[in-house]
């Protein structure tokens, strides 16, 4: 069995104070509440804010999804909700697409438009919770308009709306693929956070490693990944767009995968906390101490979670949530018993949450701010994590940056290396992983757990509803406003468009004829798959 | 036919499925055991697969699954049939829960490799079940 941490450095069996011999506390941890955060934001941790405790919902209608966001308020969910978009939402393409409607509703919620996105909150509030929608880039500036769209119709302060429906536009690469190409992805999400910072709205941004880390890549990669994501982004929003840096620092979140390896996963949020704060400050020169508090969330490990005994991924998912919460982090979401055969099942659900529950309520782990911290294993672990993203960091830079490594493949094939070498080291009895090369049973020995999954005739379902409302729309209307968008949408990249996009949105425009008319006015074809025309007519 | 050495895998994701990396995983592994890899990518439809299969004459198709979309996989089956590739030895990857597998083989998958299952077992697998004679 490899002693070695997951991104290959040898482990020793002690730590002492020579490990960490050159740590300063005040220069490299500080207390908890002070620069450079390396123990967190709060002086008392948890006592001033318990992270949220929330689980992912989305499958089938939005009608369905309403009732299993229900039924998690139920189960103890009230900080916060969150919902991930299909695969036809993540294109985008409207589920009445004939490629659309084999898969609407499949593995998430089909926001295609206002109309579900209120079906989706019937009953339920908009402020009080964290909304947060996942899915994909190029959905960002719709998702965006919905909330708009939606706290102006229940009369809501959308200054009092907080959450996350943006995100970054590298997740295209990591496996959260949309069908646009990159420049598109990059202006749409550039638009949406002008929009956000410029009024102000407290909604965050995902700029997120969690995809790149999911998909096969190393802690140190994840973390280098990370920092080169936020720096190119947050520079694009205050060079090209002329935000200011102190504005722009409250718009991104991160979400971190949080694996089994428990002081690993610990010393990576940890480091991640110091990298952002010094660059916060150093390089951007930040005025404002908020400005140096990256916020972090955490998403236990699906890659982790087997397909074989799964039963075994709750007490993965425990540990995962226990190393989460001794990081420090402002929300959990748990992948968890059945990530990797479906959605999760209302018992899987539970399940997770109550985890969360138990670890926050009976393990202690509230009562004090990084208790960790001063272990010669975890500092010294932090120290060679941060250590090693800056060395593979500093080699995304030599590309000239995350869009240009990207666009040179750098980054794809770094992920790729990563995921075979994961594989290798399992198949080869490197890394023990019970039930799959360590105490194995047969298959149809496994206890068999509840699987959550879309009907046949599901999706189909769907996509007539779809058919039949676009009918019902005031067409005039719709043609007006789409023809504002393309005319827009024509105009310099800097240009934004969440103004004409919001005002489509109103109009019952859907995100597949959306998303169409702006490709459109951009010289690409209508619909990205290249089957269906373009329903509007323009002068 | 041609005759040829090698054996050939038309390696594919189906549908609106953007999860690439177990694809690409396996297309390694296939390539370290000799085999002759084509890597269709993501966002395939079961035609545009099996025209690839047809110009490129492959032995065996993988699919990729992570999303659900086994309709499409049986399409894909049944499009075979028509176009009478029954010899093209069609196997799954990916997160397909227990009861969709037997499903998927009734419909006439020839296998299915759930997540962490290992090189040896899919390359052995394909090895032995390429039903063309002058493949070796």
């Amino acid at each position: 069995m490899k002693r070695e941490t997951d991104y290959g450095h040898p482990i020793k069996a002690l730590y002492t104070p020579e490990d960490i011999g050159n740590l300063d506390y005040k220069r490299d941890l500080g207390d908890p509440g002070s620069y450079p955060y390396t123990r967190g934001y709060y002086p008392d941790g948890y006592r001033s804010r318990i992270w949220t405790q929330r689980m992912t919902a989305g499958l089938g209608s939005s009608r369905q999804t309403n009732e299993v966001l229900k039924r998690y308020r139920e189960m103890g969910q009230r900080g916060g909700m969150l919902v991930i978009c299909d695969r036809t939402n993540a294109m985008p393409i409207d589920p009445d697409h004939p490629i659309g409607r084999k898969e609407a509703g499949v593995l998430g919620w089909p926001g295609a438009s206002l109309l579900e996105f209120e079906e989706l909150m019937d009953g339920i509030p908009l402020t009080g919770q964290s909304i947060t929608l996942l899915g994909s880039c190029a959905m960002s500036s719709i998702r965006l308009a919905y909330i708009v769209a939606l706290a102006e119709k229940r009369g809501v302060n959308l200054k009092e709306v907080h959450g996350s429906v943006t995100e970054y536009p590298f997740c295209t690469t990591f496996g959260q693929t949309d069908a646009q190409p990159l420049d598109l992805d990059l202006k749409l999400w550039l638009d949406s956070s002008e929009y956000i910072v410029r009024n102000n709205i407290h909604m965050r941004s995902g700029i997120l490693s969690q995809h790149f880390q999911e998909s096969g890549g190393n802690n140190a990669q994840a973390l280098a990944v990370e920092m080169a994501m936020l720096k190119e982004l947050c520079t694009l929003l205050v060079n090209e767009r002329g935000l200011d840096f102190d504005d722009v620092a409250l718009l991104p979140y991160e979400l971190v995968s949080v694996g089994s390896r428990f002081f690993e996963e610990v010393a990576k949020i940890r480091a991640l906390r110091r990298m952002w704060a010094k660059m916060a400050k150093e390089t951007f020169k930040a005025k404002k101490e908020k400005s140096c508090q990256l916020l972090i969330s955490v998403h236990t490990s699906g890659r982790t979670m087997t397909y074989q005994q799964p039963l075994n991924n709750i007490a993965r998912c425990a540990i995962q949530t226990l190393a989460g919460a001794i990081a420090g982090c402002t929300a959990i979401d748990n992948a968890c018993l059945d990530n990797a055969q479906a959605e999760p099942s209302a018992l899987a659900a539970r399940m997770s949450l109550n985890t969360q529950h138990i670890v926050a309520d009976e393990t202690g782990i509230t009562d004090v701010a990084d208790p960790l911290a001063g272990s010669y294993f975890v500092e010294y672990l932090t120290n060679k994590v941060e250590e090693e993203a800056y060395k593979i960091w500093n080699k995304l830079e030599e590309q000239g940056g995350m869009i240009a490594a990207v666009k040179k493949g750098y980054v794809q094939e770094m992920m790729k290396k990563s995921a075979q070498e994961k594989h290798r080291e399992v198949e080869r009895g490197d890394r023990l992983i019970v039930g799959v090369n360590e105490l194995v049973i047969p298959l149809e020995e496994d206890y068999p757990i509840p699987i959550q999954e879309l009907k046949s005739g599901d999706s189909e379902d769907i996509a007539r509803r779809m058919e039949e409302w676009k009918k019902t729309r005031d067409k005039s209307l719709l043609k007006e406003k789409m023809g504002e968008l393309y005319s827009d949408a024509k105009k310099e990249d800097r240009y934004n468009l969440m103004p004409s996009i919001i005002e489509a949105v109103k109009a019952y425009g859907t995100a597949g004829e959306i998303m169409g008319v702006i490709r459109k006015a951009r010289g690409l074809s209508y619909d990205s798959l290249g089957v269906i025309d373009c329903p509007f007519e323009f002068n | 036919m041609d005759k040829r050495e090698r054996i050939k895998v038309l390696v594919s994701v189906i549908g609106l499925d953007g999860h690439s990396i177990g694809a690409e995983v396996v297309c390694r592994i296939l390539m370290d055991a000799g085999m002759e890899v084509v890597y269709l990518g993501i966002y395939q439809t079961p035609e545009m697969i099996v025209r690839a299969a047809v110009q490129e004459d492959v032995d065996v198709i993988g699919i990729s699954s992570h999303a659900s979309n086994y309709g499409q996989i049986i399409e894909l089956l049944e499009l075979l049939k028509k176009n009478n590739l029954r010899d093209v030895c069609v196997i799954c990857g990916g997160t397909i829960p227990n009861h969709q597998m037997d499903e998927l083989k009734k419909k006439g998958v020839a296998e299915i490799f759930p997540p962490q299952s290992t090189s040896e077992s899919i390359v052995n697998f394909i090895v032995s079940n390429v039903k063309r004679e002058d493949v070796s």
